[in-house]
């Protein structure tokens, strides 16, 4: 187990910086997800801390080394590719030993070992096959087998999951979680899925742009986006935003009303409000407005509903699986101060 | 729309359309009749030099000429054994000189580019790009352009009259067809499993050797059986290089028996020619699928 | 400088067979022949430096120049078209499916793996004889061949068969082309009443554009290269007459037979002028006729 450490690192292709100086702590045997849209550089990140991309400025240490110079091999972790990566012309039981292998250890050492991972990850009678006799979710609990024999202090995850279908995404959600508690050494995991990140995670690392916009447990992310690019991407579906002009601790949100703005919060100017679906009462609230509704969404458990408001917005709402709200009706909806997001001019979360 | 009727003109319809299918049916088979035709006829014309040849290694001098025939009269198997025999030197000699030069150009080829292929294909270096380029256009460098540079050079390393001439330029990836064709094919690896072999601790040599090669030997067998087929055909180079007869490649040997004071002995010289080929024959009838394959992915030659 | 170091040895390890023999045996080969065309040299003596000499007894005074010239332009323009028609012809009739498809490639095939062989120009030496078996197959049919061999005349047309026979690499590479021209284009000319040969002009030949350039390309640099052919048919020497003296055969006889290699190196410059500039005419010409795909609209 190790804790990882990055300071200022910074990545460019050519004069094209990809990565803006990034510092970012993760601490000794958590599960820190790294999440972002596409782009964003987080593979490009992880892939920094593995040591299959060369680092352009700043340092990482793992643990208390310094590994900016020391090759992939030599950094004591271990990577899931997105692909799997299994090596095709070996079997299971030689793509697990591979690294083993290579780092010389005696063979009862490398056997038991093998026999171990097989174990937990339930692959052992696939142990003489070859990868392309293998289905999508036997292939990634290779991958991840061929991780953990190598028993590292860091484990690294490419989106491991993305190449799965549905119900097996879920399934290896499960495993992937119940063996970070097994094991408990630091896991990074990178994936653009946010429920991904919010099932797995102790810390989640919002990454845009080369940037970090926010550190914090999926539940502070959750209740508490520290910007509005965090709010708006982080649940599921997304958080309703209204344009507002907040004065003399009130806001005035545009074209529909009043709400008092709550006692600890601090705005004055233009802001913007942010109302998570489930967060829309139906009925009235601290402040009421009347819509249509011009879509119906049926999940089953819930519905979501588009509504239009009186300024043109289109709130999302979330109800009740049973209620039988359709498409036109008319339906009137609340607004609460407590429950609200207030963002400033700039996007920074307010209070 | 509300309820479907089917109406008797819909049914004159469709009895048209499936007179229409049926006769496009018919045509297709008369076209593909006529394609076969076509095509046997081509293949015979194509492959009957070919077996008149073989034919005219059998027969007797006097029959040779003339006689379109493809079944010797009389078997004269004794064209092989004089024809063997027929030069100062015996083929023995000359196949196994051919075996000698042939077997170290293939193994020469097959290393040194898949090692320049793996650096283009795999590995970041500054300068890659103009080297690659550099190397695309020795593609188009006729050999004779740097033929008399090239004899003048291993002149006077008193090269000439060895094999060396022949073989150290094979073990130096002379031929950026190979690279380009290996290129083509390391390419569509996945980049990953380099990358895992690195965290498993390889260096470039063991993801080369442990990764690459074991997974391209289709690509390896390709390069290797060109280059036995070029090697083993190839003329210019030993006609330039090697002047002794002890030293000669059966082509070599060949032109001798054309160039040999007139006399003509065509049985043994068929005889001889058939022998020569049939190594080619052999390996294309063996291995036509990744020859055919080979040209198609490289989309060279 | 350390991490310089390190980041390029492994490609620079890998590479450097191929490094030594790029300067070795390629472009170092390549300038020298360029300075040894601008000397008289025999081996015997040292090169000696005569200037553009050589240049301006080949222009003006070398009748077996423009010979060689003529000879090999002849077979290029001839050869090279013809082959690749015939190539489009059996590959169009091979593609879509046809029964036993491998074989009949197979069998394509198998000439353009032993042109190159002597055996092949040997045979071919026979064929062509004039009681050999295509006169013979002439008189089947009532006409009366002539001396192809030592008539001038027709000399050059035994190696142009010889070439028109190796057409199987085109054709397998205009095998994949066609091959990649989505089917439902067909279809959808065929609803537009399109006919066989409008459908040639209008679909593949405009799509298969780009393989048929390359095609030529690579068939065209082929043709100027090729040697043993027409080395062992004419006994060595471009006989007769001179009708078979490809630019490479004399090339090599001037080099290897009269010891003239700074003249030589200037035929192999030429030579090499040549390659290079129709294959640039080819490259500047194309975008008036290849189109491809993405640039489509």
């Amino acid at each position: 187990m190790a804790a990882v450490t990055l300071s200022e690192v910074r990545k460019s292709y050519g004069q094209v910086p990809i990565i803006h100086g990034i510092d970012l702590a993760v601490n000794s045997g958590e599960f820190l997800v790294l999440v972002g849209p596409s782009g964003c550089g987080k593979s490009t990140l992880l892939r920094m801390i593995a040591g299959l991309e060369e680092i352009t400025d700043g340092t990482i240490a793992i643990g208390d080394r310094i590994v900016n110079d020391l090759p992939a091999s030599q950094r004591n972790l271990s990577m899931v590719f997105q692909s799997y990566a299994l090596y095709p012309h070996m079997s299971v039981r030689k793509n697990l030993a591979f690294g083993l292998v290579n780092l010389r250890m005696p063979r009862e050492e490398i056997e038991r070992r093998v026999a171990e991972a097989a174990r937990i990850l339930r692959i052992e009678e696939l142990l003489e096959r070859k990868p392309r006799q293998l289905s999508g979710g036997q292939k990634q609990r290779v991958a991840i087998g061929r991780a953990i024999v190598r028993e590292p202090q860091l484990f690294l995850f490419d989106e491991p999951l993305s190449n799965l279908d549905a119900e097996l995404r879920v399934q290896m959600r499960v495993e992937l979680a119940s063996l970070y508690n097994r094991l408990g050494t630091t896991m990074i995991y990178v994936t653009h899925d946010q429920v991904e990140a919010m099932t797995m995670a102790t810390r989640i690392v919002v990454l845009n742009k080369g940037r970090i916009e926010q550190v914090g447990t999926p539940y502070e992310l959750y209740n508490a986006p520290a910007n509005l690019f965090v709010a708006t991407f982080i649940g599921s579906p997304k958080m309703n935003v209204l344009a507002a002009t907040a004065a003399g601790g009130k806001v005035e949100v545009a074209g529909l009303g009043t709400l008092p703005l709550p006692a600890d919060k601090q705005a004055e100017g233009k802001i913007s409000i942010g109302v998570r679906p489930e967060q829309v009462t139906i009925g009235a609230g601290e402040l009421t407005v009347e819509g249509t509704i011009t879509l119906v969404e049926y999940l089953g458990s819930e519905v979501f509903l588009y509504v239009r408001v009186a300024s043109g917005d289109t709130l999302l709402v979330q109800a009740p699986g049973q209620s039988q709200y359709k498409i036109h009706d008319p339906i009137t909806l609340g607004i609460n101060s407590k429950e609200a997001h207030y963002f400033n001019g700039e996007g920074l979360r307010v209070g | 729309m509300t309820e479907a009727t089917i109406t008797p003109a819909m049914l004159s319809t469709a009895e048209v359309a499936r007179a229409y299918r049926e006769a496009k049916a018919k045509r297709a088979k008369k076209a593909a009749l006529l394609k076969h035709v076509f095509l046997i006829i081509t293949s015979l014309i194509m492959i009957y030099p070919l077996l008149w040849m073989l034919a005219s290694s059998l027969k007797p001098d006097n029959q040779i000429f003339g006689d379109l025939g493809l079944w010797p009269r009389e078997f004269q198997w004794q064209n092989y054994w004089a024809g063997w025999n027929a030069l100062p030197v015996s083929f023995t000699t000359f196949f196994w000189n051919s075996t000698v030069v042939t077997v170290l150009s293939v193994i020469g080829n097959v290393i040194s580019c898949s090692f320049a292929a793996y650096a283009f294909a795999r590995l970041e270096f500054s300068g890659k790009t103009i080297w690659f380029a550099l190397m695309m256009m020795t593609l188009m460098i006729p050999y004779h352009v740097v033929l008399i540079p090239q004899y003048l050079l291993f002149l006077n390393l008193g090269w000439v009259d060895t094999y060396l001439p022949l073989i150290v330029p094979r073990f130096l990836a002379g031929d950026a067809f190979f690279i380009f064709l290996m290129i083509q094919f390391f390419r569509q690896l996945p980049r990953e499993l380099d990358e895992a072999a690195m965290i498993d601790g390889c260096s470039p040599f063991k993801i080369y050797w442990a990764i690459i090669m074991p997974l391209s030997l289709p690509a390896m067998a390709t390069a290797a059986i060109f280059s036995f087929i070029w090697t083993w055909e190839d003329f210019l180079g030993p006609l330039v290089y090697l002047n002794d007869m002890e030293d000669y490649t059966v082509p070599l040997a060949l032109r001798s028996f054309i160039s040999s004071d007139g006399v003509s002995q065509y049985g043994p010289m068929f005889a001889m020619s058939i022998l020569s080929i049939l190594p080619i024959i052999l390996f294309f009838v063996i291995f036509q699928r990744l020859i055919i394959r080979g040209i198609a992915m490289s989309g060279l030659k | 400088m350390h991490k310089f170091l390190r980041r390029n040895f492994a490609g620079y390890a890998f590479l450097s067979p191929w490094l030594i023999g790029f300067f070795l045996l390629a472009i170092g080969p390549i300038l020298a022949s360029l300075y040894l065309s601008f000397t008289k040299y025999n081996v015997v003596r040292p090169p000696q430096w005569i200037g553009l000499d050589n240049y301006f007894y080949m222009f003006q005074m070398d009748q077996r120049f423009w010979k060689a010239l003529q000879v090999t332009f002849q077979f290029v323009v001839i050869s090279v078209p013809l082959k690749l028609m015939f190539a489009l012809g059996v590959a169009m009739a091979l593609d879509k499916g046809i029964r036993a498809i491998g074989w009949y490639r197979a069998l394509f095939y198998l000439p353009s793996i032993l042109g190159g062989s002597i055996a092949v120009a040997i045979l071919w030496r026979q064929l062509f004889n004039y009681d050999g078996v295509i006169n013979s197959i002439l008189r089947l049919f009532g006409g009366d061949g002539p001396y192809w061999l030592s008539d001038p005349k027709y000399s050059l047309w035994t190696l142009i068969v010889l070439a028109i026979w190796q057409f199987g690499s085109p054709m397998l590479i205009f095998l994949a082309g066609l091959r990649a021209i989505p089917q439902e284009l067909y279809e959808a000319a065929e609803i537009d009443a399109a006919g066989p040969v409008r459908k040639f002009f209008a679909i593949t030949v405009p799509l298969l554009a780009p393989v048929i350039f390359f095609n030529l390309v690579l068939q065209m640099i082929e043709a100027f290269k090729s040697f043993s052919g027409a080395f062992i048919i004419s006994g060595g020497t471009g006989a007769p007459l001179d009708s078979l003296l490809f630019f490479t055969v004399y090339l090599y006889n001037e080099a290897f037979a009269f010891l003239r290699m700074g003249y030589a190196s200037a035929l192999a410059w030429v030579l090499l002028l040549i390659i290079a500039l129709f294959t640039a005419i080819a490259f500047w010409t194309s975008k008036y006729w290849v189109h491809y795909e993405n640039e489509r609209g």
